[in-house]
């Protein structure tokens, strides 16, 4: 594992912590060789080697696997999480709250005590179809209405960001593609001062919403198309049918979620380049240009 | 983009211009990128026996020279008429190629010291020529507003080349190829150069009129721009800056093998090519923001991404010392893909910049003195700093954290004087809009 990699669930670790109400700057971390586990102020993260927790142990606190090996003899007051790597709870062994494995190997004995054994899955795309349609309308309901209300309010904001859209496109997704990836890496670098966490939490939260707002104006522009006289319904039908697309979109595979994040770049550039649909973007004059 | 109304309305002559330029500057470059600054050292160290050392202060004449030679050839085509006289360049090009395919083919032969030296001298000479030469072709062969896509497509196919291709760095194979591809290169210049018949005469003529329309550089329709004005001053420190933090950063990556062999020499193909595509889209991009925004703006963008890539090398090795089994296994492609996005960045804006500061009067001297002060000069430096680190014994670390202080020193740097100006604009009562 390279750093780069490790940086991500060293951070995911991170935000569990601090989610649960954890004390970050009191958890230990182990990297390298052969590590017993005697006792925990709040949290170990094993993230290399091998953390042991001996059979005649007891640790109050949680415990995070993100690399190398954990192997658990004795008793854990609290959670164990498997990030990665491999874990193992042997037999006689005690865990008084929940095993939870996103990655990795787990090996947990039948005769030892867990508390509660839980394995995340990954929501499969394919769910129910009820869950699908639920899903589909809860967003065409948040979007919408958004939309509605932009195109009702501040028409000229929305008229802005529409035409970078349709008359910059290439422009658009550069600046959205590039603006994106940047703030992404800028964000999780934040993150890992610990210091900036709560501002890149805001930082990428407020990338989604960017998003989201591109997504909203594209369902305005196909709302125009559409021959509804009043704009905020024809926005609201718009993006109905945009979602729609984009959803079905996800269903061709690899090209697909290319054609996804390339309207999301584009979306996402145009707002920025429009500062939000305040000014209408105009590419510089060079001279020579018809 | 205008190459598409020029196919649109068959204007063949315009489109062969355009093939003819970027033709010309990939060959160019893509030997710069290889067999001078790869194969130069594989030559002296391995088949001279050299130290690095030695090699590196060889390199340094090599690019001063360049640098002393390119002015003196730049000045000459402005005096003399040379820069708005396409044959007489073609011409100088074709002696160029010629120098350079007689050097190519000797150059794995070379074993001693003084045979080193004399090639890295006239090998100066064929560089400090030819890229005045070839840079100011471009105001008889492309127009004003495609030049930022001309310089992204120049880019992208060299470097997609450099990477995709899995060459060793070594200069028997670097003159084997160049040799192989420098012969019909030879043939195609010496008939545009010397032959002589109705229809080969009448498209260099047509090409060669073209200078009188789109010859003024993008930057040079207000003020007139000259060596010592700051519109150019200004984007000579600039480039110097960012020549010079990627050459620093990125002489000390080739000489440490555990970021070398998981990037640019992977025994992977797929990162190599995941690089050389890196490079592609960072072109892609650095030509859409070059014509749709102000030069400002482009600067600011690569500054940007030098910085963050620096963060992320140095943040990587900081975490690597202090977390050393999780940094066992080497690292991550993402750091040089990003160092790939920023090159092609500046590479870009170097193409197309020196041609866009010139008129055809000085597009010779602006281009020489451009790109041999900012490149030249800043590779020169930059490898006697090198040198002076390695001497001192400097750790990876330490070293590419001077190159991240450089590189976020230029971006607050830039940052900061982009706003004094306004100010000072708006203190003059100029509120209008700012370049």
């Amino acid at each position: 594992m390279s750093p780069t990699e490790a940086i991500p669930l060293l951070l995911v670790v991170l935000l569990m912590i601090s989610a649960g109400g954890g004390d970050v700057q009191t958890m230990s971390v182990s990297f390298d060789g052969d590590t017993d586990v005697d006792s925990v102020a709040d949290v170990h993260v094993a993230a290399g080697g091998t953390a042991t927790v001996p059979g005649a142990a007891t640790v109050d606190g949680d415990v995070y696997v993100i690399g190398g090996t954990a192997v658990i003899d004795g008793t854990v007051d609290g959670d164990v999480t498997l990030l990665n790597g491999n874990l193992s709870v042997r037999d006689g062994a005690t865990v008084t709250g929940t095993v939870q494995t996103y990655s990795g190997a787990a090996a947990v004995s039948p005769d030892a005590s867990v508390g509660r054994l839980s394995r995340f899955e990954a929501p499969a795309p394919s769910s129910s179809p009820a869950q699908r349609v639920g899903g589909f309308l809860l967003r065409l309901l948040a979007l919408g209405g958004f939309g509605w209300w932009i195109v009702e309010r501040h028409p000229r904001v929305v008229e802005n960001v529409g035409a970078a859209i349709t008359e910059h496109a290439l422009v658009s997704g550069v600046v959205g593609g590039l603006g994106a990836a940047t703030l992404v890496v800028l964000f999780v670098y934040m993150a890992f001062t610990l210091i900036l966490l709560p501002v890149a939490i805001v930082g990428l939260v407020a990338q989604f919403l960017i998003v989201l707002y591109g997504q909203a104006v594209f369902g305005y522009l196909i709302g125009t198309r559409l021959p509804i006289e009043r704009d905020g319904v024809a926005t609201l039908a718009g993006i109905a049918a945009f979602l729609l697309a984009f959803e079905v979109l996800g269903v061709v595979p690899l090209l697909g979620g290319v054609a996804q994040l390339a309207v999301a770049a584009v979306g996402f550039g145009a707002v920025l380049n429009t500062y939000f649909g305040l000014q209408r973007f105009e590419p510089v004059a060079i001279p020579g240009e018809s | 983009m205008k190459l598409i109304t020029h196919v649109r309305e068959r204007e063949w002559v315009v489109v062969a211009g355009y093939v003819l330029f970027v033709a010309l500057m990939v060959a160019g470059y893509y030997y710069n990128i290889t067999f001078v600054q790869l194969g130069l050292i594989d030559l002296g160290t391995r088949l001279v026996g050299m130290t690095e050392t030695a090699v590196s202060l060889w390199m340094g004449a090599l690019a001063l020279v360049t640098l002393v030679v390119a002015i003196a050839t730049g000045v000459t085509m402005d005096r003399r008429g040379w820069s708005t006289d396409l044959r007489t360049k073609l011409r100088l090009l074709f002696g160029v190629v010629c120098v350079q395919f007689a050097l190519t083919f000797v150059a794995p032969t070379i074993r001693t010291v003084p045979a080193f030296g004399a090639w890295v001298v006239l090998a100066s000479l064929g560089l400090g020529v030819g890229f005045p030469v070839s840079f100011s072709l471009a105001i008889d062969l492309i127009p004003v507003p495609d030049r930022g896509y001309v310089a992204a497509a120049i880019t992208a196919v060299a470097y997609f080349l450099a990477n995709a291709i899995p060459l060793t760095w070594s200069v028997d194979v670097f003159s084997r190829l160049m040799v192989a591809a420098m012969a019909p290169g030879i043939l195609v210049l010496a008939v545009l150069s010397f032959a002589g018949f109705e229809r080969l005469d009448a498209l260099l003529d047509a090409l060669g009129a073209q200078h009188e329309t789109h010859g003024t550089g993008r930057f040079c329709h207000g003020a007139p721009v000259r060596v010592r004005s700051l519109a150019f001053a200004v984007p000579v420190v600039l480039m110097f800056g960012v020549f010079f933090v990627d050459s620093l950063g990125f002489l000390r990556i080739i000489d440490t093998p555990s970021l070398l062999l998981s990037s640019w020499q992977s025994p992977e193909p797929s990162t190599r090519l995941f690089i050389a595509v890196a490079h592609v889209v960072g072109a892609v991009m650095a030509g859409v923001i070059y014509a749709n925004y102000s030069l400002s703006r482009v600067f600011l963008w690569t500054f940007a991404l030098f910085a963050l890539t620096h963060v992320m090398y140095t943040s990587d090795l900081r975490f690597a010392a202090a977390f050393p089994s999780i940094a066992g296994d080497g690292t991550s492609p993402l750091n040089p893909a990003l160092y790939a996005v920023a090159v092609s960045f500046y590479t870009t804006l170097n193409f197309a910049l020196w041609p866009d500061l010139s008129t055809p009067e000085t597009v010779g001297t602006h281009a020489a003195i451009g790109i041999g002060v900012a490149g030249w000069l800043a590779t020169f430096s930059s490898t006697a700093l090198a040198l002076y680190f390695q001497a001192v014994e400097l750790t990876l670390l330490s070293h590419l954290n001077v190159v991240q202080a450089l590189s976020l020193l230029l971006l607050f740097g830039l940052a900061v004087g982009l706003y004094a100006r306004r100010m000072v604009e708006l203190a003059r009562g100029q509120g209008g809009e700012s370049a």
